[in-house]
């Protein structure tokens, strides 16, 4: 908050915004300079969007502003859904946002768009200014609201969450180009955004603000998570055993009468021993969370087979099939739509154990619930509480609860922490694995986080397109991942700029060959033709890539390197 | 949802409401809702107290009220009877089924289907009873329920309590029992409400014309009707004031049934 003076972009002092009944932000005094990205961090209602707002002078109707808001030059805010005219094809956005702002005229200003595009790896760049909005994938919507916001030379451009609904291999790409590209043009960025992980760490951004209940709080130095004691590796017969799974859902007929399916889960086995833990890790359509909801059963297979304990679960008779749930729970990714929203927690926790542990007295049946609940760090007063009254994180506590009730062996986790954020999230994924620990459990945990999926589990299967394109420990993926997919998790997790370019795939029409191969910075000839098969490159260690293949074969070293 | 920053959802005094209550809530936030069970309710009233003490022409016009309403109602019930075992047929029989049932009833929702109230009045003639007729509503106000209600069920349906439920080793029948059937209760109710303006809106214009209610019973469509013959300004007004401010009320709390019960988000 030192500063050059007078030439800072934006600076901020003793900002307050206020309702009639509460203070919402209070007393926010920063600065940004040219060329500086400052990440603005805060958990879900922190007010990160009401102060971009008010910076670019757009306080809601009844908020009263005190304080003192300083722009030298031009403004633009864009805000978290990047909004675009529908109606308008994007050269015409631009040519009339250019000629407002710098009287450009028109073969200018497209030639300017078409160049802003290109800074975001758009390819054809000249010829998507004829589509409109609609016509283009919410990746490229995003990348067209960020050039039209810095063709337009802004001083100053605020970025609400930006792409913040992209995955994460998208997201941290455009997010690194577009600071790329402001310090170039000398234009301070400030980029609000989910706490976690530190921007600042990866050179994402060079200084971080953290609004806390409507408060600037200077970063504290976040404590490197401890790392995961290591476990000797499970052994023994697995516990679960998958086995050529395959998801698909119908797609009704094509006009030529075939039938068309959407394939989800392609062939896909695990094993999982006693006590073992194992990330899947993969972004949307990656079939992460319909092969954990398969394993449950909870979406038919249409073929393949899983087992638990030696029986296969397709075949197995009502009775086996409840004791089979009575070892396998889940964690939902919304825990709060996993409740039912008409009865108290209480009776859906009651519910679950009747159904699954039937033998229990009544007078025993309310002591295990209090300590269900004590075990997740939930008062018993939860019991007598609807699910509409639960804050997301004691939701999450409460589907964790119900998850144990029945004392499962496997607990299958589909992004159990999704909803949650910044110190919520820490704490709930301590809790996970310290009760993992504590009752040996097995988990299966499906993320998109690769840092996060890697910290809890000891083994990992990186995903595309229903298919495990590696396999290996947790310790030698995070330092020398070999597939370029798993290297783009990894480098996303750290805010690190992927090497991935493009787009995925429609799982409609996958590529022929190597699904990755249009995206893919080592994608020769050859991916095209076959799909690579899953290969040992060392023990433990399976990759299905032609290069990695490759230079396995040649000895040399690929590493953990993007290139 | 939205809450503006600073604020904790605790402070609100109604944040340990059961959900039952919060729907109520929602409903009775929703202005026009509110208004249009205030205005319902009055009505209601005043056509009883209209029966009791009778003549003159608010007391004519509250007559007629009785016959319209008692019709709409009726043919209304029918209807959304009929859509609501429409749409859940459709939903319970597969997805072959479903798309065989529900493509004409999307088709007949985009037809003007309060045309063929006076048409079927018209068909059979003065003599016609009034079953007949509040049949020939009941279907008229069903194609479009049956559409919303197989639209709520989907997507209730994917929710994930279900799986939740499925994970906690319930059955098919328990979990229809206990959560299905009373998380489809509001917006199959929202569904339904839609099919009482509907029918009074179709009786009152096959009354208008002359084709609706049989003779001997007049509605207010009826009385407007008569009045718009004679041209007397006075008899005319108090029917069509009334006809008015209860299709207000009616499409008021309709809307905001839509909007605090429906699973779809209300985004129709």
């Amino acid at each position: 908050m030192s500063g050059s003076g007078e030439r800072a972009p934006l600076r901020v002092e003793g900002l307050s915004l206020l309702t009639s009944r509460d203070i919402l932000l209070d007393r926010l005094s920063f600065a940004v300079e040219p060329g500086e990205v400052l990440a603005l961090s805060g958990g879900a209602g922190a007010g990160k969007t009401l102060l971009l707002r008010a910076l670019a002078g757009l306080a809601p109707k009844g908020v009263t502003v005190l304080g003192d808001i300083r722009i030298q030059g031009r403004r633009i805010l864009v805000t978290q859904d990047g909004a675009l005219d529908p109606l308008r094809p994007l050269g015409a956005q631009f040519t009339d946002l250019l000629a407002h702002q710098s009287g450009l005229d028109e073969r200018t200003a497209l030639r300017r768009a078409a160049e802003a595009l290109e800074r975001f790896q758009v390819p054809a760049a000249a010829r998507r200014l004829a589509l409109h909005p609609h016509e283009l994938g919410e990746a490229m919507r995003w990348r067209a609201a960020l050039a039209l916001a810095m063709a337009a030379q802004p001083a100053l451009l605020l970025a609400d969450a930006p792409a913040a609904a992209l995955d994460p291999t998208q997201r941290v790409r455009l997010l690194n180009d577009l600071a790329a590209w402001t310090r170039e043009a000398g234009t301070a960025l400030l980029l609000a955004g989910r706490p976690q992980p530190d921007p600042v760490h990866s050179g994402l951004a060079d200084r971080r603000l953290i609004l806390a209940q409507g408060r600037l709080e200077a970063p504290e130095e976040e404590p490197t998570p401890a790392p995961s004691p290591v476990e000797p590796a499970p052994s023994g017969p697995p516990i679960l055993s998958v086995r050529d799974l395959r998801v698909a859902f119908p797609l009704g007929r094509s006009w030529r009468g075939e039938e068309r399916w959407l394939t989800v889960v392609d062939g896909l086995s695990i094993a999982l021993a006693e006590g073992e833990t194992l990330a899947l890790l993969g972004e949307t359509g990656s079939g992460k969370s319909v092969l954990a909801r398969a394993i449950l059963r909870l979406v038919p297979p249409v073929g393949g087979q899983v087992s638990w304990l030696g029986t296969d679960l397709a075949a197995a008779p009502p009775e086996a099939m409840r004791r089979a749930r009575r070892d396998l729970q889940i964690l939902f990714p919304d825990p709060l739509a996993a409740f039912d929203p008409l009865m108290t927690i209480g009776a859906q926790l009651a519910e679950t154990l009747e159904s699954l542990r039937p033998t229990r007295s009544a007078a025993d049946q309310a002591a295990w619930l209090a300590e269900a609940l004590e075990e997740v760090g939930l008062p018993s007063a939860v019991l007598d509480l609807y699910p509409g009254s639960l804050r997301p994180a004691e939701a999450a506590r409460a589907g964790l609860a119900r998850a144990l009730l029945p004392e499962p062996r496997l607990l299958v986790c589909d992004e159990p922490a999704a909803m949650l954020d910044g110190a919520e999230r820490g704490d709930f994924l301590a809790l996970l694995r310290a009760i993992r620990r504590r009752r040996r459990l097995a988990l299966l945990y499906a993320t998109q986080d690769a840092a996060e999926g890697l910290g809890v589990a000891r083994r990992a299967l990186v995903l595309l397109l229903g298919r495990i394109v590696e396999a290996a420990d947790s310790a030698v993926l995070a330092a020398g991942a070999r597939h370029p997919y798993s290297r783009a998790l990894i480098a996303a997790a750290r805010l690190a700029r992927p090497a991935l370019h493009g787009d995925p795939p429609s799982p409609l029409r996958p590529p022929t060959g190597c699904a990755l191969r249009l995206r893919c910075p080592l994608a020769h000839d050859g991916c095209a033709q076959v799909p690579p098969s899953l290969d040992t490159v060392a023990p433990g260690h399976r990759v299905a890539c032609h290069v990695a293949h490759d230079d396995a074969q040649d000895g040399a070293q690929v590493g953990g390197r993007a290139p | 949802m939205h809450e503006p920053a600073g604020t904790d959802s605790r402070t609100d005094p109604h944040w340990r409401d059961g959900p039952w209550q919060k729907a109520g809530q929602r409903l009775t936030a929703h202005r026009p809702a509110a208004a249009g069970l205030t205005v319902l309710a009055a009505l209601m009233l005043a056509v009883a107290a209209g029966l009791v003490t009778g003549g003159g022409p608010v007391g004519a016009a509250l007559a007629a009220g009785h016959q319209s309403l008692t019709f709409a109602l009726l043919a209304g019930l029918g209807g959304a009877a009929l859509g609501l075992l429409w749409g859940g047929a459709a939903v319970a029989l597969g997805e072959r089924a479903e798309r065989a049932m529900m493509a004409p009833a999307i088709a007949l929702t985009g037809l003007p289907l309060a045309l063929v109230l006076p048409l079927a009045g018209g068909l059979l003639g003065p003599g016609r009873g009034l079953a007949p007729m509040a049949v020939v509503t009941a279907l008229i106000a069903a194609p479009a329920v049956a559409v919303v209600a197989r639209d709520e069920l989907r997507a209730l349906l994917r929710r994930e309590f279900l799986s939740a439920a499925q994970a906690a080793g319930l059955t098919g029948g328990r979990r229809l029992r206990r959560h299905t059937l009373p998380n489809v209760i509001l917006p199959l109710a929202a569904a339904a409400w839609t099919a009482l303006p509907r029918a009074l809106m179709a009786e009152s214009l096959a009354s208008l014309l002359g084709l609706g209610l049989p003779e001997g019973v007049t509605g207010w469509g009826t009385a407007i009707g008569a009045a718009a013959r004679t041209g007397d300004a006075m008899a005319l007004a108090g029917p069509a004031l009334l006809l008015a401010l209860t299709l207000w009320a009616l499409h008021g709390v309709g809307d905001g049934m839509r909007l605090a019960f429906s699973t779809t988000g209300g985004r129709r």
